[in-house]
């Protein structure tokens, strides 16, 4: 079926107004690349060196179009046909039933190399068998395998060109959706020698398998679309045992789920710092210098993700199963019920293993089987091992984004190099697709090592900025309160002892003020009795002179009757203001009382 | 690709004396085959004075036989008998070889 390609899986608006009728190339993320598929009734070239996986696309293409009811024509001048139905019941494609069913023709078109030449001939032979075929399935897809082996009898390269063209005129003319494949060699002067080919197909596809860094790994690049945008950039990709699968990074990008609600760190402790734990269908890494703690952090929250009834896969590059889990009984963390209930699958490789692709392949295998709600990836450091920097952040970037896409917790450790070194989050450049970072690291302070702990970086949500000293118990990890006091942060003994210093300063302030306040009662008290004694004095004083006044108007009262008495009122008058009173009253007092 | 002289690969065989049966696959009228055609007439003329069998056959009538022969180029000459067999492609003109092919120098 041509797939006319709607706006989905194309991205230019410019090629999408276009409408080029594109085929579906039913291999997994080729499509992408290609922006919807195969030019549609035109010859598509692939190009690549032996055993970089050239029939194979050819071969799948034309597999899955059959097995949807288009029939297709596999011709190969390379193989014999039962050596190519051995090949494809390899992965699982069975060509001969669809043979059978009039759905698949293979031809296994051997050139003779013991023929004599004697003259002049052509490739009419050829396109006579392929035009009854054609006819008789009603074929409308075509591979052409290695049509570099036929051309090789021409013995001459105006002549291979001549009859490339004449295959290529049959093809656009029978509006065949075509793949024609050829070898190249890097030594041999392939490039000058079938460049036309390049001009003459309409699409071009290079395919590339080398090793780097001792590590094997495939690409492919579109390096020509005519009419179409395409992918430009060089994808990986992996040959399983189902096929072909391309995981071109950049159209994953734009899909990611939003972060989901809080999820517990499995530490009540680091919850309550996360402001309730980690996102969900975020990507946590968990990154430090080796035996800080950051496996025992990631297991911390498997196991109480597990015992939700979460489903956790391990993507584990550092030890085996059995070495975790028992790795992980001394800090009491125990995986075996979660791996028993089938809450927790752990899988593990060696990076070295294979490359990145299939490393990402079977990851994502795995995540499509067991659908697990939190991936761990321990470690993510050990992923530069799988060949170049570059094909571990690719590895781990899709990772990622696949995780992204499916809403899954993704918790990656990640070793830093350096022993008490700074904030090295990771050496590769990872921090656009990361969401959290909790940093762990060891701090020497008195002579003595401590766990601290830090939220470097948590997007969507609040968390507290500082180091904080955790230890491993053997019933988990806890973590202490932030300690702020002077001089940053300490931990251990010397966290103790400061706090100890702190304590008995603080008592003795605390008597301090108590003796002054008890200074202050005393004094208080003294002045509060010497006001009483005062007062008491000034009311001794006071009497005394109420006590001579009323003597004094005793003494005046006497004198003013004896003086009425005499009939000196005048006179009387007089005396009162005269006085020298005291002597006038002493003496007179005296006479008066008496 | 063996483009070395065909004789190398029939040695010691005798073809003398047996029947020769001879296909010659050709596509339409176009001028290879036309040459094809002409050049065989003539060695027969000229070498092949013993019994055999002739056939022409257009791939463009019958892709089936064309098929079952692996004829991919044309014109192809196939000469079944005397065994080995022999395949010779092109239109002929090289006499030499052709008469190699068939074991007739």
């Amino acid at each position: 079926m041509v797939k006319r390609t709607s706006g989905e899986g194309r991205k230019n608006p410019a090629t999408k107004a276009r409408e080029l009728p594109k085929v579906a190339t039913g291999i997994i993320g080729l499509d992408d690349v290609l922006h919807g598929g195969f030019p549609a009734g035109r010859t598509t070239l692939v190009s690549g060196g032996p055993g970089t996986g050239k029939s194979i696309i050819g071969m799948e293409f034309l597999y899955r179009s059959a097995v949807s009811g288009e029939p297709g024509i596999f011709v190969t001048f390379e193989e014999r046909a039962e050596a190519v139905r051995e090949n494809a019941l390899s992965l699982s494609w069975d060509l001969a039933s669809l043979e059978k069913e009039d759905n698949f023709f293979l031809f296994g078109a051997h050139v003779d190399p013991q023929a004599a030449i004697s003259g002049d001939f052509n490739v009419k032979g050829l396109l006579a068998i392929l035009e009854g075929k054609v006819k008789s399935l009603g074929a409308r897809r075509m591979v052409i395998d290695a049509v570099d082996v036929l051309m090789r009898i021409f013995d001459n390269p105006a002549r291979e060109r001549s009859e490339l063209y004449t295959l290529h005129d049959w093809l656009n003319e029978h509006e065949m959706t075509a793949l024609l494949t050829m070898k190249t060699y890097e030594s041999m002067d392939t490039g000058s020698r079938y460049e036309f080919l390049d001009y003459m197909a309409d699409c071009v596809i290079q395919l590339d398998h080398r090793a780097v860094e001792q590590v094997p790994t495939r690409r492919l690049r579109v390096i020509k679309y005519r009419g179409s945008d395409y992918m430009h950039n060089e994808c990986p990709f992996v040959i399983t045992d189902n096929g072909i699968s391309i995981l071109p990074i950049s159209t994953v990008e734009l899909k990611h789920k939003a972060l989901g609600p809080k999820v517990s760190t499995g530490q009540p402790r680091l919850d309550t710092i996360m402001d309730g734990g980690y996102r969900r269908a975020s990507t946590i890494l968990i990154s430090g210098t080796a035996g800080t703690g950051k496996t025992t952090l990631a297991n911390t929250f498997v196991a109480a993700a597990c015992e939700r009834g979460e489903k956790v896969l391990n993507i584990n590059f550092e030890e085996s199963q059995e070495a975790m889990v028992s790795g992980m009984l001394s800090p009491g963390i125990d995986l075996r019920p979660a791996l028993r209930d089938g809450k927790l699958r752990v899988m593990t490789a060696m990076p070295e293993a294979m490359g990145a692709e299939e490393h990402l392949f079977q990851a994502l295998r795995a995540m499509d089987a067991f659908q697990p709600d939190h991936v761990i990836v321990d470690a993510m450091s050990s992923c530069r091992r799988m060949g170049t920097k570059q094909s571990a952040y690719e590895y781990l970037t899709r990772l990622t984004n696949a995780g992204k896409e499916r809403g899954i917790t993704m918790i990656l450790t990640n070793q830093t190099a350096g022993f008490l070194n700074e904030h090295e989050i990771t050496s590769l450049d990872m921090s656009s697709i990361i969401d959290t970072v909790i940093f762990l690291r060891f701090i020497d302070i008195g002579g003595e090592i401590n766990r601290m702990l830090m939220i470097l970086k948590s997007r969507g949500q609040k968390s507290s900025r500082q180091y904080r000293e955790f230890v491993i118990t053997d019933h988990g990890i806890d973590v202490l309160d932030a300690y702020v006091g002077e001089g940053g942060v300490l931990t251990g003994t010397a966290r103790q002892e400061q706090e100890a210093r702190e304590a008995t300063e603080a008592r003795r302030k605390r008597v301090e003020i108590e003796l002054k306040e008890h200074n202050i009662k005393q004094k208080r008290a003294e002045m509060e009795a010497e006001i009483a004694r005062r007062r008491a004095e000034l009311e001794t004083a006071e009497a005394e002179l109420k006590i001579l006044q009323l003597e004094e108007g005793l003494v005046q009262e006497g004198r003013d009757i004896r003086g009425k008495m005499r009939g000196e009122d005048a006179n009387s008058l007089r005396l009162k203001k005269r006085v020298p009173q005291r002597k006038e009253r002493g003496t007179g007092g005296k006479e008066g009382t008496k | 690709m063996n483009r070395s002289d065909p004789k190398a690969k029939i040695k010691g065989t005798e073809a003398q004396g047996e029947t020769y049966i001879l296909r010659l696959f050709m596509a339409d009228n176009e001028p290879n085959s036309r040459q094809a055609r002409e050049n065989l007439e003539r060695l027969q003329e000229t070498h092949l004075k013993m019994p055999h069998k002739k056939e022409i056959i257009d791939v463009l009538d019958d892709f089936q036989i064309a098929l079952e022969n692996n004829v991919l180029v044309t014109p192809c000459l196939i000469v079944d008998s005397p065994l080995p067999k022999v395949t010779v492609f092109g239109n002929l003109s090289d006499t030499a070889r052709v008469l190699s092919a068939l074991r007739l120098t």
